[in-house]
C-alpha cells in the first residue's frame, strides 16, 4: 500500500516539473530516538508538491524551486514543521507532540478538546486496552482513578461490579451507565440470567463487546460530565467507542493468542490422617466412642486420602482469542470489519466460556453536508457454569461441597466411576451421597447469550454552524438457559434428575435526536450548543420451566414433557424513558470555559406524581498558563483548574414498584391447590430516581515539557431520596414500603500521574500510577431505624447476619464479635462471659468480648469489624521499549478493605462430617492449650467475628507482557507491514494476608447490600499466554 | 437534498411521538384491578388461609415457626445440634430477648395474616355475585384472623388490634398501640362469634374451609383460657352435640396420615399439600423438615429429656410411636434404623422421605380430642370431676391404647380422682396427646405451671415467671416505644 501512495507520489512530482532547479535528498526521524518518520507527508511552502517518506523515512524532491526553501512536514502524532533547507542532503528531526490538553476527548452526546473540558473525564490509557479479557468492565481495571472494579469471581465471564467514586445507593442499582457507540446500556446482570434455579451466578452481559473491537474507553465521573445523562448519571458514566476504519490505509490485521490457566491458589485443608483424628477427637467430645483406630489413621497416613479440592479444578485450563479485522476507507467512506472468537476453559472442572462476536462499523459521506453511518455488532456466547447447589446452607455450591467433603472419603469407585452411593458422612437421597466432582462433571448449566447492538446514524449540516445528528439503535439480549441435574447428583438425586429451561429476551430501541449549534463571535468568544430530545423504550420477557422425575437421565433437558412438571414461570415489564437534554459550553479566549448541560428525564419506572426529574450541572475550567503571569513559570507547561457542580440520578430502581401489587400464593382445599392472590406491596406514587449532588475540584499539570503529567480531583457527592425498603410496623401487615428517604455520602480523592521516565535513542520507560481514596457513609435510613441487617440469601449467612447497614458507617459494614482467646479452666468458664445461645460451654471453646459488660455474650455485644471497601486503591503500570522490544507490567493494589471469609468459617467449625482447614491441627486439647483455636465438637454454629473478617490489602502483580516487533525489513519480507509476537502473564504474584482464594471476590455479584462476602466462589487464575498481532 | 432533510426529520418525528410514561404491567396484578368478581373474593380468602401454612423464604407459621415459642419454648422440644440458627437456640434455652428473630417472624406472620383478612373483609363486599358466598367468605376471613389474633393474645398479651388495611405509606397511619387482653379477647370473640354463621361442613372438593363448628371448638378454647368455665362448656357441649358428626379416630395415627386428612376427628387443620411452595417443596413442613436421615447426626428438632417425656407412656399406649421413633426402617435399604435418641415422628410422611420438606400431611390446629380434654378440664375447674368428665378424658385414653372408644375399659379408665388429681391427670393426658401440636406452652401458661415444669429440664433451667408472654418485638417497639410497651422482664 505505502509503495503505491510512495510510487503516485513520485509521478506526481515528475508530472509537475517543467525546470529542475534543485534535487533534495532528505531523511525525517524521530528527534529522541533517530528511528525513521515513515509516512510522513512533506511540502514545499507555497506550492502544492508534495511527497510522502518512504520506509526508511527518506524522500526525495526534484523541484523548480530554488534552495533554499522551507518544507512544511507533518505526520500524526508529531508537531508540524516548518524548516528552511538550505543544503542537500538534509535530516529533519520531528518533534513528537505531546499536546494532551489538545487532543479530542469522547464526551456525552460530543467531543470536546481536551483542553475546554470543565469537567472530570478520565480516558483509559491504550496499554489497558490491549489486555486479555473476556469482557470489557474488566479493562477498567486499574485504568483509571476512582473506578474500582471487583470480578465476582474468577469463572469465565464471571461478572463483576464496577463502582465509579463509591457506590451511592443502598438498594437500587450502582453500576456505571455504558454508553456503547452511542447506545446506552444500564449493565444489568439480571440480563445474563433467565431465571433457572440453580444455575448460579449469572454471565457478564458485557462480555458479549468484545474487547478487542475497543478503540478507546472514557469515563465520566463527575456531575458537569454526567448530568447529559441525567437520571442514569448518577453512579458516572463509560463512554466505549469501537474501531472504525480510517481514510487511506486499508489494511488487514490478525490479533491471536493461546494461553494456559491453573487455579492461582488451594485451600490449604486436613488429609485424611489428620481429619480422622480430628473426627475422633470430635466424637469423644459428644461421648461417641471414636471410630478410626490408630492403625486405620496411620494407614491414611500413608496413602494421603483422597484430595477433592484439587480434583474440583482442571490444570493447565486452554484458553485462546482469534481476530480478524479489515479496516480502511477513502475520501468519502470509513469501514471496520472484524469477527472474533474467544474460547475459555475455567480451571473449575465443568466451566466454560466461548463467544464469537461479529462487527461492522461503516460510515459514507453522502454529500459535503450529509453522513451516515452504521456501528453493529453480533455476538453469541456460550458459558457452562457452576452451579449453585438446592441444599444451600454450609454449601452453596459444588466447589464449597469439594472443599468440605471428607478426605476419607474416595472420589471414585474403583471401576473409575464417581463415588455416589459409599460416603457414611452425608446424607443419603434416593440412595446417593452427594458427590460434587461428580455434580461439576455432569450436571449441565449452560448459559447462552445472543446480542445485536446496532445503531444507524445520519449527520446533516444544516448551515456551517448548526448540525443535526439522527441515531436510531437497537439492543437485543437473548438469554437461553439450560439446566440439567442427572439423578445420581447433588441437586438430582431427590426428585430423580431435575431439568430447568428459561428463555429471556430483552430488547431495547433508543432514537436519539440532537442539534449542534457552534459559532464564535470575535476573536474571544466561543459557543456551542447542544439541544435534543431522546426516547428509549425497553421490554423484556421471561419464562422458564421446568421438570423432575425422569425414568433416566439420556435425554437431559430436551424433553421434560417426560418427567413431571414443576410451576412453571414467566414475566413481562416494559419501561419508557423519555429526555430532553441540553448543553451549552462558552469558552473565552481558550482560558475560561464555562459549561452548563442538564437533562429531564421522564420514566415509567417513577410513580404518577413524580414522572419527570431535573437535572442540571455548571462547570468552569481556567487555563493558568494562558495567562500572561503564568507563561515563565519554570517546569509548568500547562496547568489548568476546574470547577463543578451537579445533580444527577439514578432511576435503577426497577419497574412498576410505585404500583400496588398482589402476588400468588397456594393453599388446598380438599386435597388440591388453589391459587390465592394476597397484596406484596404498598402503592408509593411519589416513587422517583435518586438524587446525586457532587462538587468536584480539579487540577491538570504537565511540568517538564509534559513528561509529567498530573491529574488532581476531589469531590464531595450527597445522595439523597434513596430507594429503601424502610422497615415499617409489622402490624400494618407489610415488613417493608418502599421510599426515596435514606441518603448516603460518598467523598474523596483521586490522583493520576503519567510520566516519561527515560526516553533515548533505543529506549524508552512510560509510567503511569493511578490512586484513589473514597470515604462512604450512610446518612440515614429512614423511618428513625439507625441500622438494619440485609437479609444474605444463604441458610446459614442468613441467620449470621454478618452484614450491617447503620448510619454513620459504610456500606458493606461487617457486625460481629470480637474474639478473646480459649477457656482455659472450668473456673474460666464458671465466671467468665458466654454465649447465651450456647447452652453448655466448656473449657477449649472459644472466648468473646463482652463489649457492653453485662456478664453475657448477646448480639448486642457485636460491632462494626470493618468494611468491604477499601481506604485507597492504586495501580502502577509501566511501558518500557528497547529496540524492537517492549515490555509491559502493571501492578495493583487495595488497601484497608475486610472481606467476610465465610468459607473459611465453615472449615474451622468441626463436625462429623466435613473437612476443616488444617489450622485445626492446633485445636486446644488439655494438652495443647491454645489460645486460639478451640476444641473439637461438633457445632457447626458459624459466629461471624473478627476473626473470619479478614484483611483483604493486595499487592499483585497483575500482568506482565513481553513483546517482540520483527523489524521493518523483515516483516516487508514477509509481505506485512507490521509483526509482533508477544508472551504474557496474569495474575503473576499476590502479596496479601487474606486466607481464601483470592482477596478480590463478592459471592454476591453487584450486590450493593452485602458485597465482600466470600462464600466459596470460584477461585482466580494465573494465566500464562501468547500470541501473535500481524497488520497486512 | 431536500428530501433527505425531510427523510430525516420524519424518521425524528415518528420516535418521538410514540411512547407514553404509564406502562401497565401485564405479570402481575395490581389492587385497582382486583376485587371485581367473586373469584377475586375467593382468591384473596384463599391468600387469607395460605398465610397459615406458606411464607415464601421462610418457615411459615404453622409450618414451623409457632413450633418455636410453643413447643420449642416449653418443656419437651429443644434444639438439636442441626439447630444452626442462634436465635432457636436460645427460645430452645429460654434465654431469646425481644430481639429473637423468631419471635418477631411470628408477630409478623400473623399481623400478615391479619391483613389479608383485614383486605377481604374490607373488600368482598363490593365485588359481584353470590350474597351468600360473600357473607361466608367474609366470615372464613373472620375466622382466621380470631384465631391469629387468639395465638397473638396469648403470646404477646394485649396486642394492637387492626382492622383495616392500610391506605397510605405514612408511618403515622401505619403504626398501631397496644390493646388490653380484654379488647383483644372482645374482638376475638365477635369475630369468632360472627364466624358461627358459617356453614357446618362443605363439598369434598372445599373440605379443609373453616366451619361453624370450628369456630366454635375455638371459642371454647378462647372460654377455657379465659377461664370462663360456663362458656367454655356451652360451646364445647355445642360442638359435641351440634350434628357435626365429630368423633375420635379408633387409630392414633390416622390423625397424621395423609389419606386420612380433614377426617372426623379433624375440626379444622391447616392444610399442607405437596408443591404449594412450587418446585418440590410443600408451604411448609413442621418439623419433618427437621428429619436428618438415617443417620447419628442430631436433628434442629429433637426431645429434650427422653426420661420425663419419651419413657412416660405406659405400655399399650399407642401414642408414644406415633408422636416419637426410636427406630425405622430405612427404606432405600430396607434395614432397621436405630437413632441415639427418638426422634419426632408425626409429620414424617413414611412414604416420602426423600423429600420430607414436601408432604401432605396436615397440622390438627383444633381436633376432636382436644374438645373432650377442654370440656372435661373446664367441668373439673368447676368444684370436682364429674361422671360426664370421666367419661370424656376415658375416651381419649381408650383411643390411644387401642381399646373401643365408648365401651368403659377398667384397664386404661381412670376413677375415683378429686378435683386436683383429676386436673393432673388431664395434664399428663395432654402431655402425651399434643406432642408437636403446638399446644404444651399454651397449656403450661393456662394451669399456671410453666416455670415448675420447664425447670425439671435441666438445660431450660432458665426459665422465670417472664416467659409466660413473649418479648414485644424490638424493631416493632422502636417505632413506637410508648404506645407499644415491653412485656414485664423483657427490658
Amino acid at each position: 500500500m505505502l509503495f503505491l501512495l510512495l510510487s503516485y507520489a513520485g509521478i506526481n512530482a515528475q508530472n509537475t516539473t517543467p525546470l529542475i532547479q534543485s534535487k533534495l535528498d532528505g531523511t525525517l526521524v524521530d528527534d529522541i530516538t533517530n528511528q525513521p518518520v515513515i509516512g510522513a507527508s512533506i511540502t514545499i511552502k507555497g506550492t502544492t508538491h508534495g511527497v510522502v517518506t518512504d520506509a526508511e523515512g527518506k524522500f526525495y524532491f526534484q523541484t523548480g524551486q530554488k534552495l533554499p526553501y522551507t518544507l512544511i512536514v507533518s505526520y500524526i502524532g508529531y508537531k508540524k514543521l516548518e524548516i528552511i533547507v538550505d543544503k542537500n542532503p538534509v535530516t529533519i528531526s520531528l518533534k513528537e507532540e505531546r499536546q494532551e490538553l489538545d487532543e479530542l476527548v469522547v464526551v456525552g452526546y460530543g467531543t470536546q478538546k481536551r483542553k475546554d473540558i470543565t469537567g472530570s473525564v478520565a480516558s483509559v490509557p491504550k496499554a489497558n486496552l490491549s489486555q486479555v479479557t473476556s469482557s470489557a468492565d474488566n479493562l477498567l481495571r486499574g485504568a483509571v482513578a476512582g473506578v474500582v472494579v471487583t470480578q465476582s469471581s474468577g469463572r469465565p465471564g464471571a461478572s463483576s461490579s464496577v463502582r465509579i467514586r463509591g457506590g451511592n445507593s443502598i438498594t437500587a442499582g450502582n453500576e456505571p451507565l455504558y454508553v456503547v457507540d452511542g447506545i446506552l446500556i444500564y449493565n444489568d446482570n439480571n440480563n445474563g440470567s433467565a431465571g433457572v434455579s440453580f444455575a448460579g451466578a449469572s454471565i457478564n452481559v458485557l462480555s458479549t463487546i468484545n474487547p478487542a473491537d475497543i478503540e478507546s474507553i472514557e469515563v465520566l465521573k463527575d456531575a458537569s460530565a454526567t448530568a447529559i445523562y441525567g437520571s442514569r448519571g448518577s453512579n458516572g458514566v463509560v463512554i466505549i467507542t469501537t474501531k472504525k476504519g480510517t481514510k487511506g490505509h486499508d489494511n488487514i490485521s490478525y490479533q491471536g493468542y493461546f494461553g494456559f490457566q491453573d487455579v492461582s491458589k488451594k485451600l490449604h485443608l486436613m488429609n485424611a490422617a489428620q481429619w480422622a483424628s480430628l473426627r475422633n477427637d470430635v466424637q469423644a467430645s459428644i461421648g461417641q466412642t471414636p471410630s478410626f483406630t490408630a492403625a486405620q489413621i496411620e494407614d491414611f497416613r500413608n496413602s494421603g486420602g483422597y484430595d477433592w479440592q484439587s480434583a474440583a479444578f482442571r490444570s493447565s485450563a486452554p484458553v485462546q482469542n482469534h481476530q480478524l479485522s479489515f479496516s480502511g476507507g477513502d475520501e468519502r467512506s470509513r469501514y471496520a470489519v472484524s469477527a472474533g472468537y474467544f474460547d475459555q476453559e475455567g480451571t473449575v472442572l465443568g466451566s466454560d466460556f466461548k463467544r464469537i462476536s461479529l462487527r461492522i462499523n461503516y460510515e459514507k459521506n453522502y454529500s459535503t453536508n450529509f453522513k451516515f453511518g452504521v456501528n453493529a455488532n453480533y455476538s453469541n456466547s456460550i458459558a457452562n457454569g457452576v452451579g449453585s447447589n438446592g441444599n444451600g446452607g454450609r454449601t452453596p455450591n459444588p466447589i464449597v461441597s469439594a472443599v468440605l467433603t471428607a478426605p476419607v472419603v474416595p472420589i471414585r469407585n474403583t471401576d473409575g466411576t464417581y463415588n455416589v452411593t459409599n460416603n457414611i458422612y452425608a446424607t443419603s437421597v434416593n440412595g446417593f451421597v452427594p458427590n460434587p466432582i461428580n455434580d461439576l462433571e455432569n450436571t449441565i448449566n449452560e448459559t447462552k447469550i445472543s446480542r445485536i447492538l446496532t445503531s444507524l446514524f445520519g449527520e446533516y449540516k444544516i448551515t456551517k454552524k448548526l448540525t443535526a445528528k439522527v441515531a436510531v439503535s437497537g439492543d437485543v439480549i437473548n438469554t437461553k438457559q439450560n439446566y440439567y441435574a442427572p439423578a445420581n447428583t447433588t441437586n438430582g438425586a431427590g426428585t430423580k434428575g431435575l431439568a430447568s429451561i428459561g428463555d429471556r429476551l430483552v430488547s431495547s430501541v433508543l432514537n436519539e435526536n440532537t442539534l449542534n449549534y457552534n459559532t464564535t463571535f470575535g476573536e474571544n468568544h466561543k459557543f456551542s450548543v447542544l439541544g435534543g430530545y431522546t426516547l428509549q423504550y425497553t421490554q423484556g420477557e421471561t419464562v422458564n420451566a421446568g421438570a423432575n422425575t425422569f425414568v433416566n437421565d439420556s435425554n437431559t433437558y430436551n424433553a421434560i414433557q417426560d418427567g413431571v412438571a414443576v410451576k412453571p414461570y414467566s414475566d413481562a415489564f416494559e419501561s419508557v424513558l423519555k429526555s430532553w437534554l441540553a448543553r451549552v459550553n462558552y469558552s473565552y479566549r481558550g482560558k475560561y470555559n464555562f459549561t452548563l448541560s442538564g437533562r429531564a428525564d421522564g420514566s415509567s419506572r417513577f410513580g404518577s406524581e413524580s414522572l419527570w426529574g431535573y437535572f442540571p450541572s455548571a462547570g468552569f475550567s481556567w487555563n493558568i498558563t494562558d495567562e500572561e503571569f503564568a507563561n515563565n513559570i519554570k517546569g509548568v507547561t500547562e496547568a489548568k483548574l476546574r470547577l463543578t457542580a451537579g445533580t444527577t440520578g439514578n432511576q435503577e430502581i426497577g419497574n412498576y414498584l410505585s404500583l400496588a401489587s398482589m402476588g400468588s400464593v397456594n393453599y388446598s382445599f380438599g386435597g388440591t391447590l388453589y391459587t390465592g392472590l394476597a397484596p406484596t406491596r404498598l402503592a408509593n406514587p411519589d416513587l422517583k430516581w435518586e438524587k446525586t449532588t457532587q462538587y468536584n475540584a480539579g487540577l491538570d499539570l504537565s511540568l517538564l515539557d509534559r513528561k509529567v503529567n498530573f491529574v488532581f480531583d476531589v469531590y464531595y457527592k450527597k445522595t439523597n431520596d434513596l430507594l429503601i425498603s424502610v422497615p415499617v410496623p409489622l402490624t400494618s401487615g407489610y415488613a417493608t414500603v418502599l421510599q426515596n428517604i435514606g441518603g448516603v455520602e460518598n467523598k474523596g480523592i483521586e490522583v493520576g500521574l503519567t510520566t516519561e521516565n527515560l526516553k533515548t535513542e533505543h529506549f524508552s520507560w512510560n509510567s503511569n500510577i493511578v490512586f484513589s481514596a473514597n470515604r462512604n457513609k450512610v446518612v440515614s435510613i429512614g423511618n428513625g431505624v439507625d441500622q438494619f441487617f440485609p437479609v444474605v440469601p444463604n441458610g446459614s449467612l442468613l441467620q449470621q447476619q454478618p452484614v450491617t447497614v447503620k448510619v454513620g458507617l459504610p456500606l458493606g459494614t461487617f457486625w460481629g464479635y470480637k474474639t478473646n482467646g480459649i477457656f482455659q479452666t472450668q473456673e474460666e468458664v464458671n465466671t467468665q462471659p458466654k454465649i447465651n445461645s450456647l447452652a453448655n460451654t466448656k473449657v477449649g471453646d472459644r472466648k468473646y468480648v463482652d463489649t457492653n459488660g453485662d456478664g453475657v455474650i448477646t448480639a448486642l455485644d457485636k460491632g462494626n469489624l470493618g468494611t468491604s471497601q477499601p481506604k485507597f486503591v492504586a495501580s502502577f503500570s509501566n511501558t518500557i521499549s528497547y529496540r524492537d522490544f517492549d515490555l509491559n507490567f502493571s501492578f495493583q493494589g487495595s488497601y484497608g478493605a475486610k472481606i467476610f471469609n465465610a468459607l473459611n468459617q465453615q472449615l474451622e467449625i468441626s463436625t462429623l462430617g466435613t473437612n476443616a482447614n488444617v489450622t485445626l491441627e492446633d485445636r486446644w486439647t488439655p494438652t495443647n492449650p491454645s489460645n486460639e483455636i478451640p476444641r473439637a465438637s461438633s457445632s457447626p454454629l458459624g459466629i461471624v467475628s473478627e476473626r473470619y473478617v479478614e484483611d483483604a490489602s493486595f499487592v499483585r502483580l497483575k500482568l506482565v507482557t513481553l513483546g517482540y516487533t520483527l523489524p521493518k525489513s523483515v516483516s516487508k519480507r514477509l509481505g506485512a507491514t507490521s509483526v509482533k509476537f508477544y508472551v504474557s502473564a496474569e495474575n503473576l504474584v499476590t502479596w496479601t494476608k487474606y486466607t481464601g482464594y483470592d482477596p478480590e471476590v463478592s459471592s454476591y455479584e453487584q450486590n450493593n447490600l452485602y458485597p465482600g462476602i466470600d462464600f466459596g466462589s470460584y477461585p482466580n487464575s494465573r494465566t500464562f499466554i501468547s500470541g501473535l498481532n500481524v497488520t497486512f | 437534498m431536500k428530501k433527505i432533510i425531510l427523510l430525516f426529520l420524519l424518521s425524528a418525528g415518528l420516535f418521538v411521538s410514540c411512547a407514553d410514561l404509564e406502562v401497565t404491567p401485564t405479570s402481575f396484578v395490581t389492587e385497582d384491578k382486583y376485587f371485581k368478581t367473586q373469584d377475586d373474593a375467593v382468591a384473596s380468602v384463599a391468600a387469607v388461609y395460605a398465610s397459615l401454612s406458606l411464607d415464601p423464604g421462610e418457615q411459615s407459621l404453622f409450618g414451623r415457626n409457632l413450633y418455636f415459642l410453643t413447643d420449642m419454648g416449653s418443656d419437651y422440644a429443644a434444639a438439636g445440634v442441626s439447630a444452626t440458627n442462634p436465635q432457636v437456640r436460645a427460645m430452645s434455652a429460654l434465654t431469646h430477648d425481644a430481639t429473637n428473630d423468631r419471635v418477631q417472624v411470628a408477630w409478623r406472620q400473623i399481623y400478615a395474616g391479619i391483613n389479608r383478612a383485614n383486605v377481604s373483609i374490607d373488600n368482598i363486599s363490593k365485588v359481584s355475585g353470590s350474597e351468600t358466598v360473600k357473607t361466608r367468605l367474609i366470615n372464613e376471613a373472620k375466622f382466621i384472623r380470631g384465631l391469629l389474633y387468639f395465638q397473638a393474645v396469648r403470646l404477646w398479651g394485649g396486642v394492637p388490634i387492626v382492622l383495616h388495611e392500610p391506605t397510605s405509606i405514612q408511618l403515622e397511619s401505619l403504626k398501631s398501640k397496644r390493646a388490653t387482653v380484654d379488647e383483644v379477647y372482645a374482638q376475638i370473640i365477635k369475630d369468632l362469634t360472627d364466624a358461627e354463621g358459617l356453614p357446618p361442613t362443605y363439598s369434598a372438593a372445599d373440605a379443609g374451609r373453616a366451619t361453624s363448628g370450628a369456630a366454635k371448638a375455638i371459642l371454647t378454647k378462647v372460654y377455657l383460657t379465659r377461664k370462663d368455665y360456663p362458656n367454655a362448656i356451652a360451646k364445647a357441649r355445642e360442638v359435641i352435640n351440634g350434628g357435626y358428626g365429630y368423633a375420635l379416630f379408633e387409630n392414633f395415627q390416622d390423625i397424621f396420615t395423609k389419606t386420612k386428612k380433614n377426617g372426623k376427628e379433624h375440626i379444622f387443620s391447616v392444610q399442607f399439600e405437596p408443591n404449594q411452595a412450587g418446585n418440590g417443596s410443600s408451604g411448609s413442613t413442621f418439623q419433618s423438615t427437621s428429619f436428618t436421615g438415617f443417620t447419628a447426626t442430631e436433628p434442629a428438632d429433637i426431645i429434650s429429656d427422653v426420661a420425663l417425656f419419651y419413657d412416660i407412656y405406659a405400655a399399650g399406649d399407642t401414642r408414644r410411636d406415633v408422636s416419637y421413633a426410636k427406630k425405622l426402617v430405612n427404606p432405600v435399604t430396607g434395614t432397621l434404623y436405630t437413632f441415639p435418641k427418638p426422634i419426632f415422628k408425626k409429620y414424617l410422611d413414611l412414604t416420602n422421605l426423600a423429600t420430607p420438606g414436601n408432604t401432605a400431611i396436615n397440622f390438627p390446629l383444633i381436633r376432636y380430642a382436644d374438645i373432650l380434654l377442654s370440656l372435661a378440664e373446664a367441668i373439673n375447674e368447676q368444684g370436682a370431676p364429674t361422671a360426664e368428665a370421666y367419661e370424656l378424658l376415658n375416651q381419649v385414653r381408650r383411643r390411644a391404647f387401642g381399646k373401643p372408644i365408648t365401651t368403659p375399659d377398667a384397664t386404661v379408665d381412670l376413677a375415683g380422682l378429686d378435683q386436683v388429681t383429676f386436673r393432673a391427670a388431664i395434664q399428663e393426658e395432654r402431655k402425651k396427646e399434643f406432642v408437636q401440636e403446638g399446644q404444651r406452652w399454651f397449656d403450661l401458661v393456662r394451669w399456671g405451671t410453666l416455670v415448675t415444669e420447664v425447670k425439671k429440664v435441666t438445660a431450660k433451667n432458665s426459665v422465670s415467671e417472664k416467659n409466660n408472654l413473649y418479648p414485644i418485638p424490638q424493631s416493632e417497639r422502636n417505632f413506637d416505644p410508648v404506645g407499644l410497651p415491653q412485656n414485664p422482664g423483657y427490658n
